[in-house]
């Protein structure tokens, strides 16, 4: 190895502009990506949509409710907190509460609430109650 | 001949100058990956603010490759060092990447801005460790403070102490935290197979490709431990059983939890104290 520097000792050898050739090109993406990202960015505000799409499925006396959290906005949200509320005659009898950590934009995260009744005997209320701006 | 034989040369001395770069990176920005406070700075940074990250390392990177850089050639004008920065960053972004999708921290549902956020923030610290390769890889393990005397010790029990003192190093900051079961629980069983792949890849390549330079007196050495590829394979076992040990001194595992619970986390954790085992037997 230090023969051959000796021999050529400032020539890139065709190996290293190959190498070279390729890291641009994955930097220039990288850095293209990003700029697309910034260029095409929205600027709005988190908009936070909770659904449920998956049945409620019984197991052992237990009902899990299934939920979809989607940011649909242009900014990341924080601490996305989720609450279900079953009411039963304008009553809440039971409620449960989850927290997202992180929801970039676009992104989906899934979860499910378990409850000891049943929710079709009531009204199901799931939905989202706070976030915070990171 | 000649000239086929230096063209085949100058390939594989590219080969083996990024993967020294690579593996400088892996052991500087593993702790890193391991940081969801990372993550999640990747996952809410804006693009000016990635935008500034790159110039900024950029910067860095170019001032210490033109001091330490992760080539053996001593030419470091600034048009090669900038050359060299370039590749440094393009290494750490493709090793941050690959662990990142590895670890399931990127998948292929994740979305663009988050996916590029978590690349940028964990592999920029990568490119540091790349440029700063040469310094603490180049070094000729057999040779390195008491080149003179004849090893007092069995070579075979001297890697294993090397595989345990590296390994304890990386991995002893990682093993409490929280990032091993958060992880563990993402992943299954088939990427579970992918991080032992990729946990022998990255040790072979740190310890046998780093260096060539000792590999006639390597072939010399008797023993279990000394052929490479048993070699790696017995580091690996080395650095999960203390992995294993590390998790269980920090009570992160306890002898109630059922058996995949200890090959999730151990296997996590396997990673780190693979690389650390790795450098340790090159550094010791």
């Amino acid at each position: 190895m230090s023969e051959s520097n000796k021999e050529q000792p400032q020539k890139r050898t065709l190996a290293e502009w190959v190498t070279f050739a390729i890291a641009c090109l994955i930097l220039f993406t990288l850095t293209g990506l990003v700029l697309y990202n910034w260029v095409t960015k929205k600027e709005e505000p988190p908009i936070i949509s909770v659904t449920r799409n998956t049945p409620i499925r019984e197991t052992q006396g237990q009902f899990y409710i299934p939920f979809t959290v989607t940011n649909t906005g242009g900014e990341t949200a924080e601490s996305v907190q989720i609450i279900a509320e079953l009411r039963v005659n304008g009553e809440v009898l039971e409620s449960g509460d989850q927290q997202i950590d992180f929801l970039s934009s676009g992104e989906t995260q899934e979860g499910a609430f378990i409850f000891s009744r049943n929710p079709s005997q009531g009204e199901l209320i799931v939905r989202s109650s706070s976030y915070k701006l990171p | 001949m000649n000239k086929s034989k230096r063209r085949k040369n100058q390939w594989s001395n590219e080969l083996h100058d990024i993967i020294r770069g690579a593996s400088g990176g892996f052991l500087f920005g593993i702790p890193l990956l391991y940081t969801m406070e990372v993550w999640w700075i990747g996952s809410s940074a804006k693009p000016a603010q990635m935008s500034i990250a790159i110039v900024t390392t950029f910067l860095v990177v170019l001032l210490l490759t033109r001091t330490e850089g992760f080539r053996k050639t001593k030419d470091i004008r600034w048009r090669n060092a900038a050359m060299d920065t370039v590749e440094a960053i393009a290494i750490g972004i493709v090793c941050a990447a690959f662990v990142l999708f590895l670890l399931r921290e990127i998948t292929l549902e994740t979305p663009l801005q988050e996916t590029l956020g978590k690349i940028v923030f964990e592999g920029l610290p990568f490119s540091l460790g790349v440029a700063l390769a040469s310094g603490f890889l180049s070094g000729d393990r057999y040779e390195s403070s008491d080149s003179d005397s004849e090893p007092m010790i069995n070579p075979t029990v001297a890697d294993i102490g090397a595989t345990l003192i590296g390994a304890m190093i990386i991995a002893f900051n990682i093993a409490p935290t929280d990032e091993i079961p958060m992880l563990a629980a993402a992943i299954s069983p088939p990427w579970q197979l992918a991080i032992i792949a990729a946990s022998l890849l990255i040790s072979y390549g740190i310890v046998f490709a780093a260096d060539f330079t000792y590999q006639a007196k390597r072939q010399q050495q008797q023993g279990i431990f000394q052929s490479p590829l048993s070699e790696t394979v017995m580091a690996y076992l080395v650095s999960l059983a203390a992995s294993a040990f590390m998790l269980f001194f920090f009570h992160k595992l306890s002898f109630d939890d059922p058996w995949s619970v200890w090959l999730g986390y151990t296997l996590v954790l396997g990673l780190p104290a693979t690389i650390g085992g790795a450098a340790g037997r090159l550094a010791v």
